[in-house]
């Protein structure tokens, strides 16, 4: 195998410049190829998957279970890939954007020119899929991506509502603004409220999005929308914002922010008295992630919000050969850490990789590739993937289940994550009640 | 309109504290240290290490912190700051710019990429509040740390007046080579108040991981509060940047209220640039013979009061007798 390159030479101090070179000036790194000795003697023989993620930097914390998926796809595919009676060798190279969409572009742009990748990946946030994927369409390489919402992939990049797909290569997976709407007519029917919403989007791209499109859709539904007003992602004192729901009497809240605001939005809103009188506290980009809510301490136990992939999805995800429990649980022992909705999600990536890979015949022709992904449907670990209905061309949309953050009885993570919507994603069982806000839980 | 005055007020005891360390380095080095956000945020990382690995109170590990960071300020300054404030004016900012990176990535590569908050282990203090009255209430937290930061501050004033410390720092600030000749040594004060500035940084850190949620790359932003903090109050005075930290809060507070909740930000870079431009012009004021003359100047050429010749003349002469 050519990772063990390093361990049978002794290290030269040329060879160690080289190496802390390539680390240094191109964050890619080949984690070696899948796949027995004989097969990637002919190049023709190797599907090289190029997958560009934030490794490191803000978004870091996207990229926390792939070190896990990568070593469980890598015990997959050990003898590679058997596509119409021929078999390939894989090799992923994983570029890590630091978090920025400059890098990003980088990154994809050294994959596709140095190493020749015949396929893309790419997830986690607009910053990182839109600058990939315009890298991929530039090139004529096919790429497929997730987790940012599909509009922001598709009217992101300057397709116009109404005309023709403007890309040939590129592809997402996601779910979109209209999930959010049917998730959120269902979830916040499960607990009686006046039905006053106290919205607080910042502005930013997706605050913006959500109220343009989000918002007239739930004042269709019957609600009464409180909006405080566009703000800017840093700010430290909320009172106008929390004065305003607390006179408009709105026992819902929802809100779209730039994570790190969010604790000092609810420590505020519970200091001024406002989060004892919500009754459903709904996060969407926030609260994503157990660390998140850990730092709210009591404040955070009770609070709700969706989720694209949770552990008890019926789902079987193919690139890795799990089920969704043994996914999580897998990375849990793997990190040490409790499961995220970004490990599944990742997951399911690879899945659709897998699939449209087989489905194309000819893995090696890139407009066969790129084929093959616009007409695939097949189940991966968020659940179906399916191009050939999707909203526009070019995307495909999933579900989001409605879930609460509650304080765990059994152990051993803080905080256990009951499914408690399933309204935009019936393939999914509720696993608890869903319960009003209520401080301490 | 009271209520976001109340609120600003306590914002700004934050941000006096955060500011505190900045302009006490400016103030007596002369040293702008564009690494300061990064270090609050590493102070800040350093209680949540006693507290979670160590086992320690958090208020405690928030006070075995301190010493750890007085002599990280101390080494800084002894080992990097002063090099580098010897090649001249640029070395520093770029210097301290790349320790900034350092720190963030080192930060990222031993603590990983979670967000970390110390509210969760001084629990319910984070979110508990006194009720004024009906409409009126202050939150506990935001009420300790204006506490603190008064507290510290003072007593950081006190000793720069009374101490013999105090009295070599203040000479040192207002003339180093006049200070040797007196048998101050400047290099050890720049230490001392390199020390100093980082145990106040340290704290604002901590008590910024209470309020909010801190991960490593959270530095930069502090770093533009902080510095504008230090411009509206003066530089290099500690009750200046306590007005500062509190006008900046107020005014944040204010815009977002009065104005339009996204005039927060706004708001305070505003106040901030009038400030700066009214102290920049103030200075041009002062050689031109005070604020009138220069608007007269300014607007002569467009009423033709006074020739363009003349504020030429008047340009050399302030010239002349400036240099």
């Amino acid at each position: 195998m050519s990772d063990n390159k390093l361990i049978n030479q002794s290290i030269s101090r040329r060879h160690f410049i080289k190496g802390a070179s390539t680390i240094a000036g191109g964050s890619i790194v080949s984690l070696g190829l899948m796949g027995t000795q004989s097969i990637f003697a002919n190049p023709d023989n190797i599907i090289r998957i190029g997958y560009v993620v934030p490794r490191s930097g803000p978004l870091g914390v996207f990229g926390q279970g792939d070190e896990f998926l990568l070593a469980q796809i890598n015990k997959q595919f050990a003898n590679g890939l058997n596509i119409e009676g021929k078999q390939y060798a894989v090799e992923i190279l994983v570029g890590d954007t630091q978090s920025s969409s400059i890098r990003a572009s980088q990154v994809a742009k050294d994959l596709i020119n140095g190493n020749n990748v015949d396929l893309m990946l790419t997830s986690s946030t607009p910053e990182t899929v839109n600058p990939v994927a315009d890298a991929c369409e530039a090139a004529g390489v096919p790429c497929l991506s997730t987790t940012a919402p599909w509009e922001s992939f598709y009217f992101g990049r300057g397709a116009k509502p109404g005309e023709p797909s403007p890309f040939k290569w590129t592809y997402h997976f996601c779910f979109g603004v209209a999930d959010f709407a049917k998730l959120y007519i269902d979830q916040w029917s499960k607990v009686e409220t006046n039905k006053r919403v106290g919205v607080l989007l910042p502005n930013d791209a997706d605050g913006n999005a959500i109220r343009g499109l989000l918002l007239p859709s739930l004042e269709k539904a019957g609600f009464t929308i409180v909006d405080a007003g566009p703000y800017e992602n840093g700010t430290s004192d909320f009172s106008q914002q929390i004065n305003l729901f607390k006179k408009e009497q709105c026992e819902i809240f929802n809100t779209f922010p730039f994570p790190p605001d969010f604790p000092v939005f609810w420590r505020q809103a519970a200091q001024k008295g406002y989060a004892q009188q919500v009754k459903i506290a709904q996060l969407a980009k926030a609260g994503l992630f157990p660390a998140e809510l850990e730092s709210l301490g009591r404040l955070g136990y009770g609070l709700h919000a969706g989720a694209y992939w949770h552990k008890d999805f019926p789902f079987f995800s193919k690139s890795t050969g799990m089920s969704c429990p043994e996914i999580a649980a897998g990375f849990e022992s793997a990190a040490g850490k409790q499961w995220n909705q970004q490990v599944g999600a990742n997951a399911a990536l690879f899945d659709a990789a897998v699939e449209s890979l087989i489905a194309s015949r000819t893995p090696k022709d890139k407009v066969a590739l790129a084929m093959a992904i616009s007409q695939l449907k097949t189940e991966t670990a968020v659940g179906i993937v399916d191009f050939t209905s999707g909203p526009v061309p070019n995307c495909a949309t999933t579900g989001l289940v409605g879930v609460q953050w509650v304080k765990s009885k059994s152990g051993p993570w803080e905080f256990d994550l009951p499914i408690v919507s399933n309204a935009d994603h019936p393939f999914v069982q509720l696993t608890g009640q869903m319960t009003p806000y209520k401080i301490g839980g | 309109m009271l209520d976001s005055l109340i609120q600003g007020l306590l914002l700004g005891g934050y941000y006096a504290m955060l500011a505190a360390g900045l302009s006490l380095m400016f103030g007596v080095a002369k040293f702008i240290n564009l690494a300061h956000g990064d270090l609050a945020i590493l102070g800040a990382y350093l209680v949540l290490f006693g507290v979670d690995q160590l086992g320690f109170s958090p208020w405690l590990a928030v006070l075995l912190s301190l010493p750890v960071m007085a002599l990280l300020g101390w080494l800084l300054q002894k080992f990097l700051f002063t090099r580098t404030q010897a090649a001249g004016f640029l070395l520093p900012l770029l210097v301290t710019f790349g320790l900034g990176a350092v720190l963030q990535n080192g930060l990222f590569g031993v603590f990983g990429s979670d967000t970390r908050s110390l509210a969760n282990y001084i629990g319910d203090l984070s979110w508990d509040s006194w009720q004024i009255t009906d409409e009126l209430s202050v939150g506990k937290l935001p009420v300790t740390t204006f506490a603190i930061a008064i507290l510290v501050l003072s007593g950081l004033q006190l000793m720069l007046s009374f101490t013999r410390l105090g009295r070599a720092i203040r000479a040192t600030a207002s003339d180093p080579e006049a200070a040797e000749l007196n048998g101050i040594n400047s290099h050890a004060v720049h230490r001392s108040v390199a020390a100093i500035a980082m145990v106040l940084t340290a704290l604002a850190g901590s008590l910024l991981a209470m309020r909010a949620q801190i991960t490593p790359y959270d530095g930069p932003m502090q770093l533009i509060f902080a510095f504008e903090a230090v411009v509206i109050g003066g530089i290099g005075s500690l009750w200046g940047t306590l007005v500062g930290g509190i006008v900046l809060g107020i005014s944040q507070s204010l815009g977002a209220t009065l104005i339009s909740s996204q005039w927060f930000q706004l708001t305070g870079h505003l106040v901030f640039l009038a400030v700066l431009s009214v102290r920049f012009y103030g200075t041009i004021a002062h050689q031109r013979g005070g604020w009138w003359m220069l608007i007269k100047q300014l607007a002569g050429p467009m009423t033709g009061w006074l020739s363009q010749g003349s504020i030429k003349a008047k340009a050399t002469k302030t010239r002349i007798k400036n240099g």
